[in-house]
């Protein structure tokens, strides 16, 4: 699952993006090439928020299932610093993987549709593929660390989350479908909910990531 | 080393450890015994300042539980229920990785020395994964020994291991013992606590009896003496009115009599039963097993509970 997520997941998109622009060569209706061009986009943002999933399901109940969880916890490492790492472990590959993705995009498009597509390259989209990018990705881990208290195995923990982080990447197929272009505004007022979402989800994960109740009360 | 004063954890409703009240010496091995579900495994997590006690209090290592964790931590190591190992990574990679978290300097050496003395330097680029169960407990004892820890906490160490592997794991802990560390030993198996430990508890939720296994042997039993006859010799156990003598009993040819200082009375004992007639074949020491010390005083433990 961790190898669907940091493999094929992030080429599919960057394909799915490559057909998009691709198509939007051809189209002459403004509105239809803009929506094409907002779904190109999104398919970037939905990388940083569903490929922290899998490896954050996996590092704490994997963890705790396999039973090298409780010798991590006996060892002097603060709760905060476990919780920090773990969340890190998740984070720093999604956005990687994400600007990778993004990167193979751009190299893809100059000798698909003969240059960089118009509109990658402008303010919102450079803002919302490195601005918003990391806030989607930690709200992602601090669900999937609040579901995984919860949750009995890795798999299930995985699903659910999968479920959760639907209202943290709704706004993003708002933009696919509106025929404007994505604006510095809408990316800053996506950024303005995600940070604080990010900051009340990761307020409660680290609530419950205590050994305490690692040991006693997660399932 | 370890000291317990009315140490108390509560799940909600159940009481899983109740006022336990604890000392164990710098330089023991002691065992901690009893059933499933008896507290063990949540009595070691507190100590090992993993989960905080509902009430009482604690000190590890000179450290007060729950003001000092995390020093707790870093002089306690802790051999968990299951080996817990990264079977992904290789043995070095497993211990080199908890080094670090432990701080330890020179962690590759610290790791060699480890891998040597528990004889799975060969096999140190091996993934763990690969490794037989006895192994992978091996390992993991040794990650738990990683930061030379001032007691350690060994929870069922041979549980699920084949009889070889049992012995291997149980003659490394017997190479543990040293003057400067305490060695916690919780375990199912008696005959293994009978030879390892200095002192052993028995608990179930609340301690149930504490010492050395055969002081407690001698203290629930006394010290019995089996004198094997050659013929019954109807009647001589009420002739031989020896003062020292707590209590003698008939089994076929043989008597067995209840002494409280045998090195001394035995030869009084021996002769006596000469000069009344008495054909002495064999004299034995009657051993107590710790199965039924344990089984005699849980079943105690239980009736008056």
């Amino acid at each position: 699952m961790i190898l669907f997520g940091a493999i094929f997941l992030p080429l599919f998109m960057v394909g799915a993006a490559e057909v998009m622009v691709y198509q939007g060569r051809g189209i002459e209706v403004p509105g239809a090439k803009i929506a094409l061009f907002n779904t190109a986009l999104m398919y970037f943002l939905i990388l940083p928020a569903v490929i922290p999933l899998a490896i954050a399901a996996y590092s704490i109940i994997g963890e705790k299932e396999q039973g090298s969880l409780e010798p991590l916890l006996a060892t002097p490492i603060s709760d905060l610093e476990l919780f920090l790492a773990k969340a890190l472990a998740s984070v720093i590959p999604a956005l990687v993987l994400t600007w990778g993705s993004f990167g193979l995009f751009l190299g893809v498009s100059i000798p698909l549709v003969g240059g960089i597509p118009p509109h990658v390259l402008t303010p919102p989209w450079i803002a919302a593929i490195f601005g918003l990018t990391p806030f989607l990705s930690l709200f992602s881990v601090g669900v999937t660390l609040l579901v995984s208290s919860r949750a009995t195995d890795a798999r299930a923990a995985y699903q659910v989350s999968s479920l959760a982080i639907l209202p943290g990447i709704v706004p993003l197929i708002v933009y696919s479908s509106k025929k404007t272009l994505v604006s510095l505004f809408l990316v800053g007022l996506e950024g303005a909910v995600l940070i604080v979402a990010s900051i009340v989800v990761l307020y409660f994960a680290i609530k419950v990531f205590r050994r305490e109740q690692i040991l006693t009360r997660w399932k | 080393m370890i000291k317990t004063q009315g140490l108390t954890r509560r799940f909600d409703d159940l009481v899983a450890v109740n006022d336990l009240d604890l000392e164990v010496e710098q330089g023991e091995i002691f065992g901690f015994l009893g059933p499933n579900g008896a507290g063990k495994t949540t009595t070691i997590r507190m100590l090992a300042a993993l989960i905080a006690p509902s009430s009482g209090a604690a000190t590890v290592a000179g450290l007060h539980l729950g003001r000092e964790n995390r020093a707790i931590r870093e002089h306690v190591g802790v051999l968990t229920e299951t080996p817990g190992l990264y079977k992904r990574l290789s043995a070095i990679d497993n211990l080199l990785f908890f080094a670090k978290l432990y701080g330890v300097p020179e962690p590759g050496k610290r790791a060699e020395r480890y891998l040597r003395l528990f004889e799975l330097w060969d096999r140190r680029d091996d993934l763990a994964g690969g490794f037989s169960k006895g192994m992978r407990q091996k390992l993991a004892i040794a990650r738990a020994m990683l930061h030379e820890p001032q007691v350690l906490f060994l929870d069922e160490p041979t549980a699920s291991l084949d009889p070889e592997a049992a012995k291997v794991v149980r003659d490394l802990i017997e190479t543990l013992r040293t003057k400067e560390r305490t060695i916690f030993l919780c375990t199912h198996n008696l005959d293994e606590a009978d030879r390892l430990c200095d002192r052993i508890a028995l608990f179930n939720t609340r301690l149930v009896a504490i010492g050395p296994p055969q002081g407690l042997k001698e203290r629930l039993y006394g010290r019995r003496t089996v004198i094997h006859l050659a013929d019954p010799c109807p009647g001589l156990e009420d002739a031989l009115k020896l003062s020292f003598i707590k209590k003698t009993e008939r089994v076929g040819n043989s008597l067995v009599v209840s002494l409280s200082d045998p090195e001394q009375e035995n030869p009084i004992l021996v002769k006596r039963l000469v000069e009344l007639g008495g054909k002495v074949q064999f004299v034995n020491e009657l051993r107590v097993s710790l199965e039924d010390l344990y089984l005699d005083l849980m079943e105690e433990n239980n009736t008056s509970a």
